[in-house]
């Protein structure tokens, strides 16, 4: 078991909830998740499997009307003098919450065309940051946080250069005028503005071209070694898991199916569901024919399947799962699976 | 032999019609009980068809009788005369019913009008572009430059009205304009979508795709938009009775506020029998509303969204 | 241009490219202002359009004007026919024995020296001189209510767009129901009838109390004149605040659904921050450019409400002159309402892209 310092942000239960006019629909059920201090984790499922509205309920960003209705969200960043401080995010007051966004936990949105305020520019919007989080210091503190305008000049300065833009032409655009490429870069540099300990990715390069991908996948990683960050990456690309990440977890209608370290997930493809999404990702090497899409359509939430959600497209469907849901095992090197015969072996043994 | 083939043409023509009439018919079924599954639009409707219903058997049970009456003038409301009567005697009530049917025909037919022409030429101008589109929109921004009131007014004084046809189709010359623009952009809209780019690709004509493609796409904006152009209507014909320009019915509820308004305010009995018409056309114009919100919440993907 | 064009210059090569130095600072003028002249471009067209529509549906009404302007000097001077009719035919500037283009050749004549239309019923009154002495009234009660309106739109839209469900939102709902189901003339009427006639608070008719004050910049006068104005401006403002409220939680809920706010939101901007500057500054894009039509369509004035208040506006005029058939006069006036709502949307399109980045482009 690893110590409990050693995860950034721990999900203890949680279920989230978006109650509209006649039901509610559970959008997260029963979810145990944790982010490794300094890795990058990633979060995969395919697009309403809640990995969204998971990783934004770290910062109370789940749109409207979610909410968290059940479990724990727990934050462990530094505090001034550089000692790991538990935070219970879930509890924290709307005012302690702003201070807590962005300064803690930071993130590039999926959409990065349309996250930026169209009719200020990207200077206006940085400083403008800057500033809310300065007033929320105490006074002491102003100077050492960001200082004067020239120090937060510098600052955004420096950050532009880091992502490799041009910083005068950038600061100085608003953002119709930036391709999509250098959009996605203007909200890395954003992400990183107050130091945070966490940036959130949400599907960072979707709308990119290949190419593109590839350099903010690096320049993102370069981030994490080189200035220690956290990241969560949600991605529906399981082949970018593989290259990027060092943890992963899976979605599936609203649960964790799978959790585990990339290289372990990969090397024993326990749960059918994560096999299923591997074996219907085309690689460069194999035959398309190789290629193995998973059969029928991803759950509906108002109207769940009787037993295990995942058993109407599972290949190795028996009996049992059409009873109940399964139980989440656990092993002793953090793997985690939601499936009646995950990892049947080792499971026998530690019973 | 040749009157055979005629003879199985013309069966496979009346079997492929009577398909296409049933499917119509299912689909028709289907998207009515949808459309009515809306609370607002059963609201909306269910007032609309009660004016309907007053216009078309209101006549037959309270025949309206224009003969004066002075030893009734200005009768309080009674069994007798519900709404009571006016200076020359005249029953109100039997006015307001009479004039049911003439109002809700200028609508009906002026919102034909509106959206078959604002329609039409939406779509020949989104679809086709170029030169016909520049043409189409530059006439279009004519109408919508030159403030409608007036001419409705000028229209009025030119031409004789003396039927609810002329009327609506006095209203609907100036009307179909913001139409026809918002159409077109949706048109162009929806031409840069894969499905029609396929269309084209495929070479199928362009009748089919206007028909076929566009049309049904467009539908629920149309429906919408013959709801509103019937309360358009209703703002113009009343008023424009209510300048005294179409005095060609007297019972029209804009020619009873009209006279009762020309009269003289100062008396109150005249107020009372203008409130009738008054509270009519609101409650009209209320109901139309809701119809229109229901439908656009039924038919709008877009709404369900937000 | 003509330094290039000089026999020195144009047989070397340094002239040459002068030259082509002209057209290339020309073209790129003409490309980067290209918004502009083609804004400009289409506005002159469509009121080029819009003088021969209302020409042409002036030529279609029947009866001779001047026949009846004639019939009319002919009882008043006691002069024969013939002599009315070239009396009348000289003074509404009108021969009868000219063709359809030779008419409105002259009647661009007429428009180009400023001259709008003269009215055969009065000596001495044109489109223009109503224009001067109706106007500022329509302009006063008409612009005033679209600003009060506005302002209240604005801000009450902008408020309950963000409390959907609460009960302000359903107050609003009802209003813009309730105001855009009534037509704005038949709110004048209520108006009229219950705080003129029967509460005798408001005046029901006219302008100011010519037997009372004596027009001028003097407190009496003005305060009448607010008094007078005042129900008017209030069933335009009735009318229009619900309309504008309508609009501005439309265009505040379509930004609120957007994604940057939710990212200015995760930055930890405050809610009041968000909504002055994300919300409220782009939801209002949209609706400048429906103020600007509406304020172009207030010079045209409101027919029907200014003949309910009997309020001597542009729109009382038009109405009165068109029952009394003085056609020349309403073309002018109808024409001069199209040409503010072409110039007001011109305007509206040129400034747009100061307010507005994403068309600054040149």
């Amino acid at each position: 078991m690893q110590t409990q310092t050693d995860n950034i942000a721990v999900f203890r239960n949680v279920s989230i909830d978006y109650p509209l006019k006649k039901y509610t629909i559970r959008a997260v059920t029963d979810v145990n998740f944790e982010l490794k201090r300094g890795k990058i984790t990633a979060l995969v499922g395919e697009s309403g499997s809640g990995k969204t509205t998971l990783a934004s309920s770290l910062i109370r960003c789940i749109s409207e009307p979610g909410r968290v209705a059940a479990g724990e969200i727990l934050f462990r960043g530094k505090n001034k003098e550089g000692e790991i401080e538990e935070i219970r995010v879930d509890k924290l007051s709307d005012k302690e919450m702003r201070a807590f966004r962005w300064n803690k936990v930071s993130m590039v949105f999926q959409a990065a065309q349309s996250a930026l305020n169209p009719v200020m520019t990207v200077r206006q919007q940085f400083f403008e940051t800057l500033d809310a989080h300065e007033a929320k210091l105490p006074k002491g503190e102003k100077k050492q946080k960001s200082g004067d305008r020239e120090a937060k000049e510098q600052k955004c300065r420096d950050l532009m250069e880091y992502v490799k833009l041009d910083a005068d032409r950038v600061l100085a655009s608003y953002p119709h005028e930036l391709s999509g490429g250098m959009k996605q870069r203007v909200m890395i540099a954003f992400a990183l503005l107050l130091d945070p300990e966490l940036i959130i990715l949400d599907e960072p390069t979707t709308a990119l071209d290949v190419i593109t991908q590839n350099y903010i996948f690096n320049l993102l990683r370069k981030i994490n070694r080189e200035r220690g960050i956290s990241m969560l990456l949600m991605t529906h690309d399981i082949s970018v898991v593989a290259k990027f990440a060092d943890y992963m977890g899976v979605m599936y209608g609203g649960r964790l199916m799978e959790y585990g370290s990339v290289a372990n997930v990969f090397k024993y493809r326990e749960h059918p569901y994560t096999a299923g999404l591997i074996g219907a990702t085309p690689s460069i090497v194999g035959d398309i024919a190789d290629m193995k899409p998973i059969k029928g359509s991803p759950p509906d939430l108002m109207n769940l399947p009787q037993g295990c959600i995942f058993s109407p497209r599972c290949p190795k469907c028996r009996d049992i799962c059409l009873t109940a849901e399964p139980p989440t095992r656990e092993f002793a090197d953090g793997g985690r699976g939601k499936c009646y015969f995950y990892r049947e072996g080792e499971h026998a043994d530690t019973d | 032999m040749a009157q055979e083939t005629k003879e199985n043409k013309w069966n496979e023509f009346l079997s492929a019609f009577a398909r296409v009439m049933r499917e119509f018919g299912s689909s028709l079924l289907r998207g009515l009980k949808k459309v009515f599954s809306n609370g607002k639009t059963i609201v909306g409707f269910s007032i609309l068809a009660f004016f309907i219903l007053v216009a078309i058997f209101g006549p037959m049970i309270f025949p309206y009788d224009s003969n004066t009456d002075m030893a009734n003038s200005y009768l309080m409301p009674s069994l007798k005369h519900p709404f009571g009567t006016d200076w020359l005697g005249r029953d109100v009530f039997r006015q307001v019913i009479a004039g049911t049917g003439s109002v809700l025909e200028i609508a009906f037919y002026s919102a034909i009008f509106t959206v078959a022409l604002g329609t039409v030429l939406g779509i020949v101008s989104g679809y086709l572009g170029g030169w016909v589109d520049k043409i189409i929109m530059s006439i279009t921004n004519i109408f919508l430059s030159i403030p409608s009131f007036p001419i409705y007014l000028l229209l009025a004084a030119i031409v004789t009205i003396n039927t609810p046809v002329s009327l609506a189709v006095i209203i609907s010359i100036w009307s179909w304009a913001g139409l026809c623009r918002s159409i077109r952009v949706q048109i162009m809209s929806l031409k840069e979508r894969d499905f029609i780019q396929i269309c084209t690709v495929m070479h199928m004509s362009k009748a089919h795709i206007i028909f076929k493609e566009l049309m049904p796409n467009v539908f629920s904006y149309i429906a919408i938009n013959f709801v509103m152009a019937m309360r358009n209507a209703i703002m113009a014909s009343v008023g424009i009775m209510l300048v005294g320009l179409a005095a060609y019915d007297p019972t029209n509820w804009g020619a009873i506020i009209n006279a009762a308004r020309t009269k003289g305010l100062m008396n109150v009995k005249n107020i009372y029998i203008l409130l009738y018409p008054l509270v009519c056309i609101i409650v009209f114009q209320i109901a139309t509303l809701v119809l229109a919100n229901g439908l656009d919440e039924t038919l709008n993907p877009r709404l369900k969204v937000l | 241009m003509n330094e290039s064009m000089n026999p020195v210059g144009a047989a070397t090569p340094p002239g040459k490219s002068k030259i082509k130095k002209f057209f290339g600072v020309c073209g790129r003028f003409f490309q980067k202002y290209s918004y502009f002249f083609a804004k400009i471009g289409i506005s002159l067209v469509t009121l080029a359009l819009s003088i021969i529509a209302l020409f042409f549906l002036l030529r279609m009404i029947p009866g001779d004007i001047v026949e009846l302007y004639a019939l009319k000097l002919q009882n008043q001077q006691g002069i024969t026919f013939d002599r009315a009719y070239e009396l009348a035919a000289g003074l509404l500037n009108y021969d009868p024995n000219e063709n359809v283009f030779q008419a409105f050749v002259r009647y661009m004549g007429g428009l180009f020296r400023g001259e709008l239309g003269n009215s055969y019923l009065e000596t001495g009154v044109s489109a223009n001189s109503l224009i001067a002495t109706r106007l500022p009234w329509t302009l006063f009660i008409s612009s005033v209510s679209l600003f009060i309106s506005f302002f209240i739109g604005i801000a009450v839209g902008g408020f309950v767009a963000q409390k959907r469900k609460g009960v302000a939102d359903k107050v609003a709902s009802g209003y813009i129901a309730v105001s855009g189901s009534v037509p704005d003339y038949l709110i004048a009427l209520i108006l009229v009838i219950v705080f003129a006639y029967q509460l005798k608070w408001f005046p029901a008719q006219n302008n100011y109390d010519a037997f009372k004050v004596t027009p001028g910049f003097n407190l009496p006068f003005i305060l009448n004149v607010l008094y007078y104005a005042f129900l008017p401006i209030l069933s335009y403002t009735i009318v229009q605040t619900g309309n504008w409220i309508l609009h501005m939680r439309g265009s505040c809920i379509g930004v609120l659904g957007e994604d940057y706010i939710l990212a200015a939101r995760a930055r930890g901007l405050s809610e009041g921050l968000i909504r002055r500057k994300y919300m409220k500054k782009n939801a209002l894009l949209p609706l400048i450019t429906q103020f600007g039509v509406s304020f172009g369509a207030l010079f045209g004035g409101a027919t029907l409400m200014e003949s309910i208040f009997n309020y001597p506006g542009i729109g009382l005029e038009i109405s009165n002159r068109i029952v009394n058939k003085d056609y020349m006069v309403v073309q002018g006036l109808i024409f001069f309402s199209a040409a503010m709502v072409i110039l007001v949307n011109l305007v509206v399109d040129l400034i747009y892209p100061l307010v507005d980045p994403r068309v600054r482009k040149g």
